[in-house]
């Protein structure tokens, strides 16, 4: 079954600053809706009170990562977008994947050394013949 | 006195600086030399490392031929077939895996590899035989070809 790695969404702005009008309007209108659409992920509103630092959208998924967003002078509509998307992303980084396979156990058969295609009289060693 | 517009003389200055002269640098940390650290010479550096690097993506592809070519050679001459007959008698013999595939079973499975060189070598007496034996002898058996429709 699928279980949504976002585990919660945290809306950090200043109820006074002008740029986090966005931020005000999608809590008053769309944060609703879209808790009530995404009920596994826990939404906090957390307005903290006089000038403080930029408004954000801060993500947090279940194998630990935090992802910050700006929401500074966005309309509650790129908001709700930025929440869904962000929802439908796993933890993991965003970087290049060198490798769209990986595998635990590349080799079943043993992998290749220098002594596996030779005679195996340079290997074994027999039973040590004692001196009498 | 009521302003109700800002005054024309005054010009906001570029307050982000720094951060636009870190975007070019991040690319540039693991550089020798200055290019690493003066922002001049970074942004000529960058700027040619990232075209080197579009254009490398074709010759990655060339490159990585030649090194699963070079791998697949060495593992046949273990079992005593040279790379061309290898793989000319693999073709023959209907067995279509690409040279990638071939060298990482070369290195991972060796003992898959020492059965498909057999089976190359045993295609390519097959051919001899019918190149040279002409005509009384029946048909090898790996020389058959099975049609899939």
């Amino acid at each position: 079954r699928y279980v949504r790695q976002l585990q919660r969404l945290q809306l950090l702005f200043s109820p006074t600053a002008a740029d986090a009008r966005g931020a005000r309007e999608f809590v008053e209108e769309a944060a609703q809706d879209f808790a009530r659409q995404h009920p596994d992920v826990v939404l906090y509103v957390s307005p903290h009170s006089g000038p403080g630092p930029a408004p954000v959208l801060r993500a947090e998924y279940l194998n630990g990562t935090v992802r910050d967003e700006l929401i500074a002078s966005k309309t509650s509509e790129e908001i709700a977008q930025l929440a869904i998307k962000l929802a439908n992303q796993s933890g993991l980084d965003i970087i290049r994947i060198r490798k769209p396979f990986h595998t635990d156990n590349p080799s079943v058969q043993g992998q290749w050394h220098p002594l596996t295609n030779k005679p195996s009289i340079l290997t074994v060693q027999g039973p040590r013949l004692q001196p009498q | 006195m009521v302003v109700l517009s800002a005054a024309r003389w005054v010009r906001s200055r570029l307050s982000d600086r720094f951060w636009r002269v870190q975007e070019v640098l991040k690319y540039a940390r693991h550089f020798r030399g200055r290019k690493n650290r003066c922002y001049r010479l970074a942004v000529r550096s960058v700027r040619r490392a990232f075209v080197r690097s579009t254009k490398a993506r074709r010759e990655k592809k060339r490159f990585l031929r030649a090194l699963w070519i070079t791998r697949i050679e060495a593992a046949s001459l273990e079992h005593g077939l040279k790379y061309p007959a290898f793989i000319s008698n693999l073709l023959k013999s209907q067995v279509e895996l690409n040279r990638k595939v071939l060298a990482d079973l070369a290195i991972y499975e060796p003992k898959t590899f020492k059965s498909l060189a057999a089976l190359a070598q045993r295609r390519r007496q097959e051919g001899f035989l019918a190149a040279l034996g002409d005509g009384k002898e029946p048909e090898g058996i790996f020389s058959r070809i099975v049609h899939h429709h």
